[in-house]
This record gives structure tokens, C-alpha cells and sequence, in this order.
């Protein structure tokens, strides 16, 4: 999973991104990614920050894979409110992913290969919190399309799908508001 | 003060509901109490801005977006009723049920209009799906508010179970640099080792590197 050449990686990426199509069906199908630069130069604007969170439930404790990632203080008792939206009695943290979310361009947040969200922000939202479309990702298949106000200290639970002897659910959590 | 009779007969004259008898019994009134004259007067130029700048039509953004969205405020109205049921009845209450019967019709055609693009809750503290759509028929998406676990649920029915032989690899993601010219994001641990790399291949499909090999 580690590698020490983060640039051979994106150039091979790209490489492969540029040869796919002819390069005026690339143009017109590619969406503006995530740079901290925009069009015009100027260094992309944060509305915020979220943490994204890949959570396998059980009602069997000994099903556990053994993961131990701990989970943040931003939602206290979480696998209390957790088991209040599912009927499972025991959770694991598999993976976790703080990330910036930014205007006008797309963030993802991949606490998993396997189940990952993209993020594009509309911007904060009346009342508090921030504006959100997400697309929830399972390797190359879109699952949903949300447009979602998402609030401090109120997150997102999404019931993945079922694996092994459980489920699967994505957390998205809004750490905070504005820039760094 | 109004009575809830007066109430009645203003949007009933407002709506154009009334008999010609009782029409011009009505319009006596107003012509004898300038209180009532003037609010039914301010009500009927707020319906009428209301209902001309509302847009003809709108692009309807996918071809479930309907279902989808009825689904949606179904239950964010079981949810607000269960709220309402709740709490005692504010003071003034029949001031606001006047607002709300004249400009429900309003807000109807606003509903129509929009596709119900505009379903956030003026009240609600927490976490809002203002809209959802699964691309895949055999998947169905329900929003709910869990107001016991503090969160908003998406429920997502149909969709295929992961392969109990397949291993779900979780990530601790410290940190991500995006490069603007490569269209990457890369991931990084908290040793600054690099997790993965995103990217998207030409069809906007997301891409993945780890092990130095596309995933996807």
C-alpha cells in the first residue's frame, strides 16, 4: 500500500487519462478536479472541512475484523448513535479521512477503495453548515447522488452495503466551516 | 384582531373562492375597516410576487427525480409532524396557520415549479438530504432523520452485497495535495507515505493507484 514516488504514480495517471480518448472527446467530457488553483490562477477557497468514515457493523462482536482505528471527538458516542439507526450492536472504524472541501472543485474523501464520496461544495449554507453535493463511490460505480446541507455535530450515516456478516457504513461528519 | 371567520373569508376572497353575493358582502367589510383593507391588500401583492417570479419550468435534473423527491418530503413531513405533535401550540398560532393555508397554494405551484429542488426546513438544526437520486433502478435511496442518533440516515435498499472473499481495505487518510496540472489528488498517511493516488479517466470515472497499478 506504501510507496515512496508519489509523482511516477500521478504522471502514470495522467498518462493513461490522455491516451483514452482522442483529445477533443477528452476536453469535452472532463470536469474541473480538485487543484488548489483556480482558472484564474487564484488558490482555490476551503468552505470547510469534513471527516469521512468507512464503519463495518455487526450484531456479533466475534465477527470484528480487528480494525482499531479509534474515532475522533467530533461525534461523541458514536457507536451509540450508530446502533440507534441500525440494528447492529458492534462497530469498527476500517478507515478514516479528514479532508478540505473546496469551492468550485470537487474533494474526495476515501477512508476506502472499496466506498469513497466525492464532495463539491455550494458554498455555506443559511442557518449553518455547508452546502453539499456528494457522490457516493463504490470503486467505479456511482450508488447515490445527494445534495446535502451538512451541519456541525449532525452527520451523515450511509448504509452501505451488506458484507460478510454485517454492514457496511459510510460516515461523513463536518469537522468545520471556512478556511483554515 | 381578526377571527379565525375573518381569517377564512380573506382567503377565500383572496382565492377568488367566494359567490358574487358574498363578494360584495366582504368587500363592504373591507371598505368599513381599514385594518383589515390594508392586510388583505399587502396579502394579495405578496401572493402576486410570490407567483410571478416563480419560472414556468425547470429542467428536471435526472428522470427519477420526481419519485425520488416525493419520497423525501414524505418523510420530512412524517418527521415534522411528529415534531408538531410534540410541542404545545405557540402563541399565535392562528396568525400562522392564515399564512400558511394562503400561502400553501403558493408554495404548491413554487413545488411544482422547482421539482421540489428547495425542501430544506427553515427549522432544522441538524444535518438536511435536500435531494437524492440512485443511477441504478434496482436501488432505492431513502432519507430519513434519526432524531435518537442526532443524524441523518441514507438508506440505500437493492444494492449488491460486497463478496464475503473480498477484503475492504480501510485507509487512515492524514492528509491530501491536490495537483491542478495532473488532475490527482494524492493521499497521504500520517508518516507522509502516499496511500493512493485519485484521478479520474476520461469518461469521469474515478481512478485509483496503489501498488502502482489502476484500480477500478
Amino acid at each position: 500500500m506504501r510507496s515512496k514516488a508519489p509523482a511516477t504514480l500521478a504522471l502514470l495517471l495522467a498518462a493513461l487519462n490522455c491516451v483514452a480518448l482522442p483529445v477533443g472527446a477528452q476536453t469535452s467530457v472532463q470536469a474541473p478536479t480538485a487543484p488548489p488553483i483556480t482558472a484564474t490562477g487564484k488558490l482555490a477557497a476551503t468552505d470547510g472541512k469534513v471527516w469521512g468514515a468507512l464503519v463495518y457493523a455487526v450484531a456479533d462482536k466475534s465477527k470484528l475484523t480487528g480494525a482499531t482505528e479509534k474515532a475522533p471527538d467530533l461525534i461523541p458516542d458514536l457507536a451509540e448513535r450508530l446502533a440507534k439507526a441500525f440494528p447492529f450492536t458492534d462497530f469498527e472504524i476500517l478507515g478514516q479521512h479528514t479532508q478540505d472541501v473546496f469551492r468550485e472543485y470537487e474533494s474526495w474523501v476515501v477512508p476506502s477503495p472499496e466506498l469513497f464520496l466525492k464532495v463539491d461544495s455550494k458554498g455555506p449554507a443559511d442557518g449553518g453548515g455547508l452546502n453539499l453535493h456528494l457522490q457516493f463511490w463504490r470503486q467505479q460505480k456511482v450508488l447515490v447522488k445527494t445534495d446535502t446541507i451538512l451541519r456541525t455535530g449532525s452527520p451523515l450515516f450511509i448504509r452501505g452495503p451488506k458484507w460478510r456478516d454485517g454492514q457496511l457504513i459510510f460516515i461523513l461528519a463536518l469537522k468545520s466551516v471556512g478556511g483554515k | 384582531m381578526k377571527t379565525p371567520p375573518e381569517d377564512h373569508d380573506l382567503i377565500r376572497w383572496l382565492d377568488d373562492e367566494m359567490t358574487a353575493a358574498e363578494r360584495t358582502a366582504f368587500e363592504a367589510r373591507l371598505a368599513a375597516d381599514p385594518v383589515l383593507k390594508a392586510e388583505a391588500e399587502e396579502m394579495r401583492q405578496i401572493s402576486l410576487s410570490v407567483r410571478s417570479h416563480l419560472p414556468k419550468e425547470m429542467p428536471v435534473p435526472h428522470p427519477d427525480f420526481f419519485n425520488s423527491q416525493i419520497q423525501v418530503r414524505i418523510e420530512q413531513m412524517e418527521l415534522e409532524d411528529r415534531r408538531a405533535s410534540a410541542r404545545p401550540a405557540a402563541a399565535g398560532s392562528i396568525f400562522s396557520s392564515l399564512w400558511m393555508r394562503l400561502l400553501a397554494p403558493v408554495a404548491a405551484i413554487a413545488m411544482v415549479a422547482v421539482g421540489w429542488m428547495t425542501l430544506r426546513t427553515s427549522t432544522a438544526s441538524g444535518s438536511v438530504v435536500v435531494s437524492v437520486y440512485a443511477p441504478d433502478p434496482k436501488v432505492q435511496a431513502t432519507a430519513v432523520e434519526n432524531v435518537d442518533a442526532q443524524a441523518t440516515v441514507l438508506l440505500l435498499e437493492g444494492l449488491e452485497a460486497m463478496p464475503a472473499d473480498q477484503n475492504v481495505a480501510g485507509l487512515t487518510v492524514h492528509h491530501a495535495e491536490t495537483d491542478s496540472q495532473l488532475a490527482t489528488t494524492t493521499l497521504y498517511d500520517g508518516a507522509g507515505q502516499v496511500l493512493l493516488v485519485m484521478g479520474k479517466d476520461a469518461r469521469n470515472q474515478p481512478l485509483i493507484f496503489s501498488h502502482g497499478s489502476p484500480r477500478g
